[in-house]
């Protein structure tokens, strides 16, 4: 027992080796500038296509518009198939249709904004998430960490169990004791998706953007369905990355915030026992 | 986007920036700008070794040609000059070709057009995002290379054109390595989806570089230029976009 925190030994996990705690913070600069510069290249042709050309927004089957473009805030739209939505002040900046700036929360890109400096931006920061990716994921495989702390077990699997820890999170409840040692099946699934789902499909589809590369691997467009399609698909993966990083932050909350930045800064994550429930 | 330049619409912009207020005046640091370089040149070293079996970009079928091919940056390019070249039929044009060359060429459309050509139909790549299918007939630019007679210290080609893109009057130009200069479908291309090669997509010869996004394929070409170093020319990053839009110079991605 320690007499200056009140804890045994046994209370405390030591729960992220170094190597995890470094990607992940390395990790979570390098996409939220993937992201905000991705979102600015898009915003420079707001428009989705499927398939393999696509301009001017015809036969997109997402798109931002923009009416009154004389006005400080421009009305826009949102198109996705049939459905429209007016989106005035919180998305859209439509520079094709002759304005621009104004992408999210209706905050703009500063006056000296240079588009083409954007891309060179994250193309640099492409390179840090793409070789970092495969280095992290050696890592998992040879220390057995993806074994022991990412795979669910059978038993986790089981449709009651998922739907029971689903209601647990909706309650805010927080694992306690033996529970609290080990990731529960839902964030073990969301980090699963995320690193061998999300991250690899964000990397394919952002090079099968390139010329260069689908040139030397043509397959590729094989694989996402044309050179649009890809576009598309880097960008719904994108926001399926925003939608992980808002749930994983809520889970922090969950898990008890100080706890969890705690483990993910000093590897050391505090075991409240069950008792005190 | 019309023939207002991208650069002028954002010039516009109203600076109530938040989220990414930032980023215009870090970008302007010397120490960022090198790290943006050094990640362009990693990805240039990168796509060399991965197009070393020099892969041809790939070709599509008549089928596949675009219905509309959007016209970017100029769509005419200002001054008396040009426009008394479109009422003569560029009859009265010719072709540059000099620098660290052997003998210098001057070729006007009619000598071009009797050279071997080329013809592909490829899809076009916009930084902005867009594609289009469109079919190209041309020069092998490696053909012109070969003609001239490359001196031993060429290291990058020059296209020096027509058209100015901004208010300025800095005349709009890209170049490429020797890598992408000498690719069997890198061609200055005269035709355009079977037709002569409209105004507005460049007339009378615009660079075709298929291992390459759209901004790096010059429109209203006048001068080609081998040079050993890209820092005498224009600002010295190797482009109108490079100079004054800080885009990437091996903008291959």
């Amino acid at each position: 027992m320690n007499a200056a925190t009140g804890l045994s030994a046994s209370d405390v996990d030591y729960r992220h080796p170094w190597s995890v705690r470094l990607w992940h913070w390395a990790n979570a600069a390098v996409v939220a500038v993937l992201l905000m510069t991705g979102l600015l290249i898009f915003d420079i042709h707001p428009h989705l296509y499927w398939g393999e050309d696509g301009q001017g927004g015809v036969g997109a089957f997402l798109s931002l518009s923009g009416t009154h473009l004389e006005r400080a805030v421009p009305e826009t739209e949102l198109s996705i198939g049939r459905y429209h939505w007016d989106v005035t002040g919180f998305l859209g900046s439509v520079i094709d249709d002759g304005f621009g700036g104004k992408y999210l929360l209706a905050a703009s890109a500063p006056s000296d904004w240079e588009f083409g400096a954007t891309r060179g931006w994250h193309f640099a920061f492409a390179w840090l998430l793409g070789l970092s990716l495969p280095a992290y994921l050696v890592y998992l495989l040879c220390s057995g960490r993806l074994r022991r702390m990412l795979l669910p077990t059978r038993e986790e699997l089981k449709p009651r169990g998922i739907v029971k820890e689903f209601w647990q999170h909706m309650r805010l409840k927080r694992a306690r004791g033996e529970a609290a040692r080990h990731y529960n099946v839902l964030q073990k699934l969301s980090y699963l998706v995320v690193i061998f789902i999300l991250f690899p499909t964000l990397i394919l589809s952002g090079l099968t953007m390139s010329n260069a590369v689908t040139a030397a691997f043509p397959d590729l467009f094989t694989l996402f369905g044309g050179r649009q399609s890809a576009r598309s698909i880097h960008f719904m993966a994108a926001m399926l990355l925003v939608a992980f990083v808002l749930v994983h932050v809520f889970q922090v909350f969950v898990a008890g915030f100080f706890n969890s930045m705690r483990s993910m800064l000093t590897g050391r994550f505090l075991i409240e026992r069950e008792a005190r429930r | 986007m019309n023939s207002i330049s991208r650069r002028a619409v954002l010039g516009g912009l109203a600076a109530t920036g938040t989220l990414l207020a930032g980023c215009g005046r870090v970008d302007g640091k010397a120490p960022f700008r090198q790290l943006l370089r050094l990640s362009d040149e990693f990805t240039w070293r990168a796509q060399r070794l991965i197009l070393a079996k020099h892969s041809l970009v790939r070709e599509l079928p008549v089928s596949q040609l675009s219905a509309r091919f959007p016209v970017n940056g100029t769509s005419m390019p200002q001054g008396d000059y040009y426009k008394r070249l479109v009422d003569g039929e560029f009859r009265e044009w010719k072709l540059r070709l000099d620098g660290l060359v052997e003998r210098p060429l001057a070729l006007t459309l009619a000598q071009l057009k009797s050279l071997p050509a080329r013809t592909q139909i490829t899809m076009h790549n916009c930084d902005e995002g867009w594609s289009a299918v469109g079919q190209w007939t041309g020069v092998q630019l490696a053909r012109l290379l070969a003609l001239s007679g490359l001196k031993s210290t060429a290291r990058y080609v020059v296209f020096h054109c027509l058209d100015k893109l901004d208010l300025d009057g800095n005349y709009y130009y890209e170049s490429l390595d020797l890598f992408d200069a000498l690719h069997p479908q890198t061609i200055l291309a005269y035709g355009m989806n079977g037709k002569e090669l409209p105004v507005d997509h460049g007339a009378p010869l615009r660079l075709r570089v298929e291992t390459q996004i759209g901004y790096k394929n010059a429109k209203y070409v006048d001068r080609v230029e081998v040079v050993d170093r890209l820092n005498s020319i224009g600002k010295g990053r190797g482009g109108w976009w490079e100079d004054f839009d800080n885009a990437v110079w091996y903008a291959g991605q």
